[in-house]
C-alpha cells in the first residue's frame, strides 16, 4: 500500500474530506471494475445498477475496512462478490441453477444494445457464458485482465493452485465448445 | 498444460485485444453524477429520522386512546347527563357510610343532633294508626309470614 492510497483511505474515513476522496476514489475505479461486472453479468444496464451498488456500499462502511488488503482488492471483492449476489437472485429453482444463470445470460448478452461483437467475439462469449460462475470469473481476470494469480487470489479468497486448476478447465471447456460448434 | 493454455492464447490472440462490448456516450463521465444522486436517494430518510420519528408511535397510539375516549365519553356525558351526579352522590352516601362505621361505640346520638331536631322527627314519623291493626288483618300477616312451627316455637 503505497502513500497515497494511505491518504487517499484516511481522508474517506475522515467526514471532512470524505466527499471529496470519494468522488477520487470513483473516478479512479469505476472503468476497471464496470468491465469486471460487466463480463460477469454481460449486460450493460445490469452492469450499471452493480456497480452504483457496490460505490453505495464502499461509501456506507468506508469506516470498517481493515485496510489489511488493498483498496483495488476491498473494491474487486466487493464487485464480484454483489455480480454473484445479482446472479443469484436470477435463480428461481437451485437444482436448475447454473442453467438458468446461463439461459439468463445469453438473454442478455442477445438483447445488450451495448454489444457491438462479430460472430466469433459471441462464440467466444457464449461459450464463457457455459462455464460455472467461479471458472468464469478466474477466466475472466486471468484472460481479459490480464490479473496476477497472487492477485486474483487476494479477491476471490482463493488459493493459487486452485485458480490455475480452474482457468485450466475454463481454457479446456471453451476451446471444446468451439471445436463442436465448428464441426 | 503450459502447451494447451498457449494453444488458447493463440486461438483467441486477436479477440483479446477487440473489446466487444461497449457503453453509452458518456457513461463514465456522467457516472460520479449519478452515484452522487443515489447516494443522496439513500441517505434521504436516514436523515430525516428526527425525534418526532422514534415517538411516532407513542403519539399515535396516545392519540388513539384519546380518540376513543372524546367518542365514548362525550356522547356519555350529553345523553346521560345525571350518570355523573349520581355516581358522585352514590360515592359520597358510600364516604359518608364509611365514616359512620368507624365512628366510637357507643354512639352519643346527641352530638350529631339537636335536642330539637331529634323530637321534631320523632313527631314527623308515621304513627301506625291503631284502627288499621284489626283482628282479622293480624290474622292474615300472620298466616302470610309466619308458618305453624313458627308460632308454636315462639309459644
Amino acid at each position: 500500500m503505497d502513500s497515497s492510497e494511505k491518504e487517499l483511505i484516511a481522508n474517506l474515513k475522515s467526514p471532512r474530506h470524505r466527499e471529496k476522496a470519494f468522488q477520487l476514489l470513483v473516478k479512479t475505479y469505476q472503468e476497471r471494475l464496470y468491465w469486471h461486472v460487466r463480463k460477469i453479468v454481460m449486460n450493460h444496464d445490469d452492469a450499471d445498477d452493480i456497480l452504483q451498488n457496490v460505490y453505495i456500499k464502499v461509501w456506507k462502511n468506508v469506516d470498517t475496512f481493515r485496510e489489511d488488503s488493498t483498496l483495488f482488492t476491498w473494491l474487486f471483492r466487493i464487485a464480484t462478490n454483489e455480480s454473484l449476489s445479482f446472479l443469484q437472485k436470477q435463480r428461481r429453482h437451485p437444482i436448475l441453477s447454473m442453467n438458468e444463470v446461463s439461459d439468463y445470460l445469453t438473454d442478455s448478452l442477445e438483447s445488450d444494445v451495448y454489444f457491438d461483437g462479430d460472430e466469433i467475439q459471441k462464440k467466444l462469449q457464449l461459450a464463457i457464458i457455459k462455464l460455472p460462475e467461479k471458472q468464469r470469473i478466474v477466466f475472466n481476470m486471468k484472460y481479459f485482465d490480464e490479473m496476477k494469480y497472487e492477485e486474483m487470489s487476494e479477491i476471490l479468497k482463493t488459493s493459487v493452485g486452485a485458480l490455475k486448476a480452474s482457468f485450466h478447465f475454463a481454457v479446456k471447456k471453451i476451446e471444446e465448445y468451439l471445436d463442436e460448434d465448428h464441426k | 498444460m503450459k502447451e494447451k493454455d498457449e494453444n488458447i492464447e493463440n486461438l483467441f490472440g486477436k479477440l483479446k485485444n477487440g473489446q466487444p462490448f461497449r457503453v453509452p456516450e458518456g457513461y463514465f463521465e456522467t457516472f460520479a453524477e449519478r452515484l452522487q444522486v443515489r447516494i443522496e436517494e439513500e441517505e434521504l430518510p436516514t436523515k430525516k429520522r428526527t425525534l418526532f420519528f422514534y415517538l411516532k408511535p407513542a403519539l399515535s397510539m396516545a392519540a388513539s386512546i384519546a380518540l376513543v375516549m372524546l367518542l365514548v365519553y362525550v356522547p356519555i356525558k350529553k345523553f346521560f347527563p345525571s350518570t355523573q351526579g349520581y355516581l358522585t352522590q352514590q360515592k359520597s352516601t358510600i364516604d359518608s357510610v364509611d365514616k359512620v362505621s368507624v365512628l366510637p361505640v357507643p354512639v352519643d346520638l346527641f352530638s350529631y343532633f339537636s335536642e330539637s331536631q331529634f323530637v321534631s322527627a320523632v313527631a314527623d314519623m308515621k304513627v301506625i294508626d291503631s284502627e288499621t291493626l284489626s283482628p282479622d288483618s293480624l290474622g292474615d300477616y300472620i298466616a302470610a309470614n309466619y308458618t305453624d312451627f313458627d308460632i308454636i316455637a315462639n309459644n
